[in-house]
């Protein structure tokens, strides 16, 4: 798991462009959105292309997408039980 | 088009030159030995904030950035209209959204690249920046792109229903399109690069690549640079109907040709196109000094934007930048009256009249 949200952080660094922004810099369970890391709508988007794109994983329910998206520990998380599955 | 109520309030240019940031009149030209003029890019930070930054493109960075800074220059207010011209848009985006659908077989497809692939989207950028909500328009239209937009922008002062408008365009130029435009001869075979451009009588110019912005508005401020007289455009005309259309638009803004100062013309070295420039000034203005621009910022289908900059700035400064010096062995005394002559590929010729203020 650790490995994982490790590699997730630097996915979405380089995903998103975020300038300036070490994987250390991410708290595990802090807010992608809003707050935390101040992504927006578009960047959501972008997150849900990486889930397709490197883990094979399609967010087909938008709500779902919500919880998923809320920090790198749920997308871990989410990750996780969709390659156990 | 006739109006004398377009003021060139402020503007900004972002080229192979360092007319953003740099002392473009007292610096020497920018030298390249390759048959590509890339941009100067300005440090993008002091005009975008990081969060928005990320995500955008060369292009948009640079159209934004120029655009905001033609409103800072001009020492006016929100621009009541936004409106736009661009050969191509942002190519950088579009090449990158088909690489992705390729790739991925036309799933999991990134947003970013095809929202900013759009022509519209630097249009965009300016307005949420600047909060605008008035009329935002783009035109595409190859080399008259620009030429539409200065139009459109001219129409609405001269109907009087706004004050202001914010009226430029924004070119790039990507390996792959520099490529495709090699195949089909745009470009010199041999490297030639822009201080050579006129030594050799070959096919073919040199790319470049930018954006040049303008705030208009139909009063003259204390930052007015110059005035836009007029323009006009012409398709595919020939020798005669160009020499005639020059000689009816000096007639339609009562100027003779001995009350031009100074020719600013768009001659790029290409042997296959250069010869419009040659019949038009031979015969009809032998003794106007004339100094080409595209050794400064390269082919690109919104040159012509470029010329008016520069055509603002000499006027401004009553002198001619270093970088053209060389061109005109006895310079006028002063810089009254500018007549610009461009086209793009021998397709689109385009006047431009300015006035010093």
């Amino acid at each position: 798991m650790e490995e994982l949200k490790q590699k997730l952080k630097q996915q979405i660094i380089e995903a998103l462009n975020l300038q300036d922004t070490k994987p250390e810099d991410i708290d595990d369970n802090a807010a992608l959105f809003g707050d935390g890391l101040g992504l927006d709508s578009i960047d959501s988007l972008e997150l849900m292309v990486l889930l397709e794109r490197q883990y094979g994983i399609k967010v087909e329910d938008p709500r779902e997408g919500r919880k998923i998206l809320a920090s790198v520990q749920s997308m871990a998380e989410f990750i996780q039980s969709k390659q156990t599955a | 088009m006739s109006n004398n109520r377009c003021y060139i309030q402020g503007s900004a240019a972002i080229s192979a030159q360092p007319t953003f940031e740099g002392d473009f009149f007292s610096l020497p030209m920018i030298v390249t030995e390759a048959n590509n003029l890339v941009a100067v890019e300005p440090d993008y930070k002091a005009f975008i904030p990081p969060n928005s930054l990320r995500r955008m493109s060369r292009l948009l960075k640079m159209g934004l950035t120029a655009a905001l800074k033609a409103v800072q220059n001009s020492g006016q207010p929100s621009p009541d209209v936004i409106i736009t011209g661009t050969g191509k848009g942002s190519l950088s985006d579009t090449e990158k959204f088909i690489r992705d659908i390729v790739e991925y077989q036309e799933r999991a497809l990134n947003p970013t690249p095809f929202i900013q692939s759009t022509y519209n989207s630097v249009n965009g950028l300016i307005a949420l920046q600047q909060k605008s909500t008035g009329y935002n328009n783009t035109f595409v239209h190859r080399g008259f792109s620009f030429e539409n937009a200065l139009l459109d922008s001219m129409l609405q002062l001269a109907e009087g229903e706004v004050k202001r408008t914010l009226t430029g365009c924004f070119e790039e130029m990507t390996a792959e399109h520099f490529y495709i435009k090699s195949r089909i001869g745009f470009w010199k075979e041999a490297d030639t690069g822009n201080a050579q451009l006129f030594d050799r009588n070959t096919p073919g110019s040199i790319s470049g690549e930018g954006s040049t912005f303008f705030m208009l508005g139909d009063e003259r401020t204390e930052n007015t640079e110059a005035c836009i007289k007029g323009m006009k455009m012409l398709y595919k005309p020939s020798a005669e109907a160009l020499e005639r259309g020059l000689k009816d638009f000096l007639d339609k803004h009562d100027v003779g040709i001995g009350d031009i100062d100074l020719v600013i013309s768009g001659r790029n070295g290409d042997a296959n196109t250069d010869h419009y420039y040659r019949i038009l000034f031979s015969a009809n203005c032998p003794a106007t000094p004339e100094v080409p621009f595209k050794q400064l910022c390269g082919e690109h289908d919104t040159a012509g934007a470029f010329a008016v900059w520069l055509a603002a700035q000499i006027l401004k400064q009553q002198q001619l930048p270093v970088s053209l010096q060389a061109f005109v062995a006895n310079p006028p005394k002063a810089f009254r009256r500018i007549l610009i002559y461009n086209h793009f590929i021998g397709e689109q010729h385009t006047f431009f009249l300015l006035e010093h203020v």
